[in-house]
């Protein structure tokens, strides 16, 4: 069905109405928040327009002054009179951001466009499972997916994908929200191929941090017996070999506190499609796998795969990739190794099983935490908050393996945003776009990013109600309002198939943490694997801008000699090094 | 020497048991009309005609046996060389089996024996009502698994009582197959309140399933999709979305 063209009229209201959007937007105070005890005057006179009373109530507290997100509101109620009486359909992950997205805020949208959508929430895998799905069959499954923009790689030579840069500028940008505000996005260059193209909108983010009791790490007994026992002081382990340590304390030096066990250690390697995340997610890079560069190391990414010229060329060491090299089997090996200070149901229990312990008040201290759980967390009541409903946690900088080295990514970044393909009706498309942009809009971020924690925009960081919130959320404001929030990110376009490749990950490290295969033997296996699926696409990709192409294979010791990645063996011993809170987080500026 | 006889015949036994099925493939399909039905030898529907130009496609041999759906993705998951098919892929599942598919994408919607209840806004609007769904219906376990009220049964034939007596308060199908079990019990409670749900089905076959068997169905599905053939057959059951 073709788009309704808009007559003259409306396009004279549109520019109109832009010019006073423009305005407006000069007005913004971005550092705070126009909410304040005194806006009730304001929330009346505002439930005087045509937008539904209980939506300008929920969406507080906003960056936009209650006018100016009244006028937003009514951008998208005039944009979207076309498309009213519609069902669309989009698919998302199950996190709190989106758990509301589904139940409140597409409720919101109906009341306000008459677009009925059906956000559907499922499992991660599923999502790409189902994008794929509609690759294949042509079948119209969804009008709109957020997915992670892990898939970047796979996004940008697939040819399948509308890119947002598209639908920016599609029919003269009338389906563009004039106060969209693309600069205020954090993570668009997450989503964007190496040429500029962005082909996805960021919807929620999340990092992996390092997540400890502060409570535990202050007590001066435990700090005392630390200190006499290795030798430094106990405080936020800014590599490896301190995170060990400290594991090792807490499980087996102090063991109990009154009397009931601790860990020093929590993680998660069950035979699941998690297992593969959390080893996928950065843990490599972490290590010091990759090469230097940002977002992804290049020429060597935290796959271990390298690329020349933007095309894939090899995974394992003989290739000139790094997926078997030392440092991968260094950071597997470690993966493996600290399952003996977690508790004993760690090996059976995947990520979102996991994430239950750390309420519990056993752990100490947890190496890889998506900041996406802070929620399951500062709860009141918990034992892990103190009666004035502060966290005993803090979050800080993940410690780094030996082999990694300054300019690194030095963790992982989610960024779920929104993917449109090319085989979905236009129309339907261009509602599902109206939906995004709404989700995304000031009127709605701030509030979202209260309910879930998952900020995507500078604005809303920056605002008054953030540094309100600040002092229970642990850190994370302090982690999102500076420079790490660049230098913690998601898998790059060194990966050309995450759908089919993401799999090869539990698949081969589960057999490791089994003992099916040492690590050496199960990254060997795993390389070859990637290898081969790399080559494989280097005869199917031929028409791909940056298919695979394959580099000969040479001998190991030829590559492990050249600088960069893959790196040759690091056999120094590292003494644990750790910082106090205040220094340890200076590290984000 | 009688020992080492039987030793050898014992180790042949094996070996035949192991070896010589791995050319031959049992899929497990269950009654879900208009999907797969069996009325003595006959079988029909959506899936045995699928099955029969996939593997047209290939060399392979293979065997069609109906059982109940729980048991058939039991037998796929412990049996070398068995699959089971429709069932919905996802994440849970993931790691149980090896997949071949899409088979088939199913819209799943809430039903409800009074006409004039408003349509829902959300699947949320449902998060106090009972469900009806039934054991092995990957639905059911997706309903469960984010704190819905599920109550099962070994047959979905019987949500259809159980909506007309009041026992529960919707009933989630898939809405092609609804449609027929309403025509089979004489019932029609319209159009779902929502269709909240999309479910790309696939074939589970055992995990250990040989990649050179994996590689030929892959390419035999990929060349029907390709050909419009799966398009076709979607078509004549009712599927298109």
């Amino acid at each position: 069905m073709k788009l309704p063209l808009l007559n003259v009229s409306k396009i004279l209201l549109a520019i109109l109405w832009a010019l006073c959007a423009i305005s407006a937007q000069a007005q913004i105070d971005t550092t705070s928040s126009k909410m304040s005890q005194n806006d009730g005057k304001l929330i009346a006179v505002a439930m005087n327009s045509n937008i539904p009373d209980w939506i300008t109530q929920e969406l507080q507290p906003s960056t936009l002054s209650l006018s100016q997100q009244q006028q937003e509101l009514q951008w998208f109620k005039s944009q979207a009179v076309p498309f009213a009486g519609l069902t669309i359909r989009v698919v998302s992950e199950h996190i709190d951001t989106h758990v509301y997205e589904s139940e409140v805020l597409a409720k919101a949208f109906y009341d306000l466009t008459g677009i009925h959508v059906i956000h559907e929430l499922t499992g991660e895998d599923d999502v790409i499972k189902k994008i794929s799905a509609q690759m294949v069959t042509g079948l119209n499954l969804y009008d709109a997916y957020i997915n992670d923009s892990d898939l970047i790689g796979s996004h940008s030579r697939s040819g399948a994908i509308t890119t947002i840069s598209e639908l920016l500028t599609f029919e003269f940008g009338q389906y563009t929200l004039p106060t969209l505000d693309l600069n205020d996005f954090i993570g668009l260059q997450f989503t964007s191929d190496p040429f500029g193209v962005i082909y996805q909108l960021p919807d929620q983010q999340f990092a992996n941090l390092y997540w400890y009791r502060s409570d535990w790490f202050e007590n001066s007994n435990f700090k005392s017996q630390f200190k006499l026992q290795y030798g430094y002081e106990l405080g936020v382990p800014q590599n490896w070999q301190a995170y060990e340590d400290i594991a090792r304390f807490f499980s087996e030096d102090i063991n109990t506190i009154d009397g009931i066990r601790i860990y020093g250690h929590m993680d998660y390697a069950a035979t699941d499609p998690s297992l593969g995340w959390r080893i996928s997610d950065a843990w490599l890079s972490m290590a010091g796998v990759g090469d230097v560069g940002l977002p992804n190391g290049l020429p060597v990414d935290e796959w271990g795969i390298r690329v020349e010229h933007c095309h894939p060329a090899g995974a394992s060491v003989a290739r000139g990739g790094a997926l078997n090299s030392p440092a991968a089997v260094y950071a597997i090996e470690k993966f493996v190794d600290w399952l003996k200070y977690a508790p004993d149901e760690a090996k059976s229990l995947t990520f979102s099983e996991a994430g239950k312990w750390l309420a519990t008040g056993k752990i100490a201290q947890q190496i890889f935490w998506y900041s996406a759980f802070v929620g399951d967390l500062n709860r009141p009541n918990l034992p892990i908050m103190d009666a004035q409903g502060f966290p005993k946690w803090k979050v800080a900088p993940s410690p780094v393996g030996k082999y990694w080295k300054k300019g690194m990514k030095s963790g992982y970044q989610d960024a779920g945003s929104w993917t449109f393909l090319k085989n979905t009706p236009k129309e339907r498309q261009i509602a599902a776009w109206l939906y995004a942009q709404f989700l995304v809009s000031k009127s709605v971020s701030l509030k979202k990013t209260l309910v879930g924690f998952t900020p995507i925009r500078l604005s809303d960081l920056e605002s008054n109600v953030m540094s309100e919130k600040a002092p229970y959320l642990g850190g994370l404001v302090e982690f999102y309002r500076s420079n790490a929030r660049n230098v913690w990110t998601p898998t790059g376009s060194n990966v050309p198939d995450y759908p089919n490749m993401a799999g090869f990950w539990w698949q081969y490290v589960s057999k490791i943490v089994d003992g099916t295969y040492s690590a050496k033997q199960g990254l060997d296996a795993f390389a070859k694997r990637v290898d081969e699926h790399l080559a494989q696409l280097e005869q199917t990709m031929v028409n791909a801008k940056c298919a695979p192409k394959m580099n000969p294979i040479k001998d190991e010791a030829w590559w492990l000699s050249q600088p960069g990645s893959p790196k040759p063996i690091n056999q120094q011993v590292i003494k644990g090094q750790t910082l106090p809170y205040e220094e340890a987080i200076r590290v984000w500026n | 020497m009688f020992g080492t006889k039987l030793l050898l015949i014992t180790l042949l036994s094996m070996y035949s048991l192991r070896v010589f099925p791995a050319d031959k493939l049992t899929l497990i399909t269950y009654s879900e009309v208009p999907f797969a039905t069996q009325e003595g030898n006959n079988k029909k529907g959506l899936v045995i005609e699928f099955i029969n130009a996939l593997f047209k496609q290939t060399d392979l041999e293979y065997d069609i046996v109906f059982l109940p759906l729980k048991r058939g993705m039991s037998m796929a998951e412990s049996d070398l060389n068995t699959c089971v098919l429709p069932i919905e892929r996802n994440q849970h599942r993931e790691v149980h089996y090896t997949w071949i598919g899409p088979v088939m994408i199913s819209r799943y919607g809430l039903f409800s024996v009074d006409q004039s209840q408003p349509q829902l806004a959300s699947l949320s609007d449902a998060k106090l009502a009972s469900i009806g769904s039934f054991l092995g219906s990957g639905i059911g376990e997706y309903l469960t698994h984010f704190g819905y009220q599920v109550d099962l049964t070994n047959n979905d034939n019987l949500n259809v009582k159980k909506l007309q007596r009041g026992r529960i308060d919707f009933w989630a199908a898939d809405l092609v197959s609804a449609k027929a079990i309403m025509a089979d019990n004489d019932a029609d409670f319209g159009e779902p309140k929502i269709i909240f749900f999309t479910s790309i089905r696939a074939m589970a076959c055992h995990i250990d399933l040989q990649v050179e068997t994996q590689n030929k169905l892959n390419h035999a599905l990929l060349h029907l999709y390709k050909s419009g053939y799966m398009a076709e057959l979607h078509q004549k059951y009712g599927l298109a979305l």
